[in-house]
């Protein structure tokens, strides 16, 4: 089934390989953002089955963006997928506390993403 | 007097007198013998050549008109300037009261006329003697008193220094290194009264950190005598690590060779350090991040089968990527643990079950140099962070692996022992309660050692055996200072054990309390 996937990372590298990695994988349509700003403009006007996020970020992080997009009525419904890097891990309770749907760490493996992200949606 | 003047002559001596023929008589008489004389007839001149250049002594003709010698002296003896210097006076006058008024004025003795000459010399020589010994003794005094008061002054500074300052602050004899004070600042890092450390052994107020690194510190500064300095990571009694630079040198103290401790806190630009170090990983890991993806996706094949110089080359890269990624993210780990970022998640675990997810993690690794992993596990219910300490039995097997041959052995213990194993044993006695105990484990392999001047900095940051470990064994040089950190934060101890070409045991040991399942 083809997917609608948003990535947002500020970091214009891993925004291309985690695009690379789902397009090859599973040939799911991907837009990426490179702010939270961007993704919520997006988000709202845009229908995305999975939001994949960036927690580190300048200016607007992953857990302020998460909160914007639980907080529009447009984008609520949207499950979103955490990226962080090893060195900020979450607890699950911080998890749930910020409404995202599960955490994938960095480095992850480009290929196996699609897998990763069906089993934890149940896609 | 038996010296002479720097100017030549023994001394300078001014006589007055009314009677011309008496001051020529003295005149001739004195400069005869060597001593510089000046010669005066009326007493108020007198005065005035005393104040304006003091002599050595001063004869004074006692009957003389307009001002008579007992006035004469009178004034003298007024005057600061001219108050020492000793006044013999010279009378036709033999009557005691004369004398004896004489004396009351300041006088220092009396001289008949008409005067035997050698009887003048006599009491000139005897008073210049003694005016010149009183005045070396005043000499002496004076240098006393300021000597005195430099020393007040010095150790009045020291102390006030010693007492408030910042840095921390012993000082222990030598070559005991018996405490013999404290300050305040080194008193409050170490948690210690200064009652209970005074003639206490140095090395106890770091009992917390690397004793034997400073016990060999002090063997060097006594070997040496040359200032020892190094740093230490130092656990307050609030768990807090702080990084002193801790400074030895020899000083003496009341004559007894002694050390001079003094440590300088350098957490904060230790923290700067790390703070960079943090930023710099995230900066280095974002990059890695894509690398390590686009090799994966090279990998898979998708993209076309690479031939075998390919393969290998890829494979190269893709090492070396993990490589830097575990680099990165162990140093990240140890910044995060030292800067107390990371907070325990302590609960209730089954040791046996860590230990299994330890050692099942690293099968693989084992299996590849057929390194067999024996365990003895006590079955033990115990309250810590899953997680980091699973961190740290993989960190300690990895490197029993790493450094053991094929075909080796490694074993891994779990034991209920006594709480005494979790405490130094200077701390023991503190500690009675019946339902203390301490879970110790075991990391054992017959690899080749680690040399004994090695030991007690193997626990440091990037210090391996050998510099070359680390891009052998694929290490980062982090693992044991990490594992250090967890078991410190979890209160407990490691410590380690070898022998050369036999192989090295580290012990890990955490305090539990409550009856164990």
């Amino acid at each position: 089934m083809n997917r609608e996937v948003l990535v947002v990372d500020d970091a214009d590298d891993i925004r291309a390989i985690t695009q690379l990695g789902l397009e090859m994988s599973r040939g799911w349509h991907v837009l990426t953002a490179n702010s939270g700003q961007d993704a919520l403009q997006m988000a709202a006007t845009h229908a995305f089955d999975v939001i994949l996020l960036d927690m580190m970020m300048p200016e607007m992080d992953g857990a302020l963006t998460l909160r914007h997009l639980k907080a529009d009525s447009r984008t609520e419904s949207i499950p979103v997928i955490l990226l962080t890097a090893k060195g900020t891990p979450l607890s699950s309770a911080e998890i749930q506390r910020l409404g995202a749907n599960a955490v994938l760490g960095k480095p992850f493996h480009p290929l196996q993403l699609a897998d990763q992200i069906c089993n934890i949606l149940g896609w | 007097m038996n010296t002479s003047s720097p100017q030549g002559f023994k001394a300078d001596i001014l006589v007055i007198d009314d009677t011309p023929e008496n001051l020529n008589l003295l005149n001739v008489m004195l400069t005869e013998q060597g001593y510089k004389v000046r010669s005066v007839t009326k007493g108020s001149t007198g005065i005035r050549g005393a104040q304006t250049l003091p002599p050595d002594l001063i004869l004074l003709d006692i009957k003389m008109p307009i001002m008579s010698g007992y006035e004469v002296c009178e004034h003298l003896k007024a005057d600061e300037r001219t108050r020492d210097i000793p006044v013999i006076f010279i009378s036709a006058l033999g009557d005691v009261e004369g004398k004896v008024r004489a004396f009351s004025v300041g006088g220092v003795d009396y001289i008949t006329k008409p005067f035997q000459v050698a009887e003048v010399l006599a009491r000139i020589n005897s008073h210049l003697t003694i005016r010149h010994l009183q005045r070396q003794l005043e000499d002496q005094n004076l240098r006393l008193r300021e000597e005195i008061r430099y020393r007040e002054q010095a150790e009045q500074t020291f102390t006030t220094v010693f007492q408030k300052s910042l840095n921390p602050m012993a000082i222990a004899t030598l070559p005991e290194g018996t405490l013999i004070n404290v300050n305040p600042s080194l008193l409050k890092i170490s948690g210690m009264a200064f009652d209970s450390v005074l003639g206490q052994p140095l090395i106890n107020l770091f009992w917390r950190t690397n004793r034997d690194a400073i016990a060999e510190m002090l063997t060097a500064l006594v070997r040496t005598n040359r200032l020892q300095r190094q740093e230490f990571e130092f656990m307050t009694p609030g768990y807090a690590t702080r990084i002193l630079l801790v400074s030895m040198e020899q000083i003496d103290v009341n004559q007894t060779a002694c050390v001079l401790l003094t440590a300088n806190d350098i957490t904060e630009q230790k923290q700067l350090e790390n703070e960079f170090i943090s930023l710099v990983s995230h900066e280095l890991r974002t990059p890695l991040t894509s690398l390590m993806g686009s090799l994966d996706i090279l990998t898979s094949g998708k993209l076309g089968e690479l031939n075998e110089y390919g393969r290998r080359i890829l494979a190269i890269a893709t090492a070396s990527t993990e490589r830097l990624i575990r680099l990165i993210n162990d140093i990240l780990d140890l910044e995060r643990i030292q800067s107390g970022e990371i907070v325990l998640q302590k609960q209730s675990c089954q040791v046996v079950d860590l230990c299994r997810q330890a050692v099942d993690s690293l099968q693989a690794m084992a299996a590849q140099s057929n390194i067999e992993v024996q365990t003895e596990l006590e079955p033990l219910d115990i309250h810590v962070d899953p997680d980091r300490l699973v961190q740290t039995l993989t960190n300690l097997l990895s490197n029993a692996i790493k450094f053991s041959e094929m075909h080796q052995t490694i074993r891994l213990k779990v034991e209920k022992r006594d709480p005494s194993v979790c405490q130094p044993e200077w701390k023991t006695s503190q500690h009675s309660d019946a339902d203390q105990w301490c879970c110790l484990i075991t990391v054992q392999d017959q690899g080749r050692g680690i040399p004994p001047d090695k030991l007690h900095t193997i626990f440091d940051r990037f210090q391996q055996v050998d510099s070359s470990d680390s891009r052998k064994n694929g290490g980062t040089g982090l693992g044991l200072s990490i594992c250090r950190s967890i078991v410190q934060q979890h209160e407990g101890r490691i410590w380690v054990e070898s022998t050369l070409g036999e192989g090295s045991t580290f012990y890990v040991s955490i305090p539990q309390s409550g009856l164990p399942i």
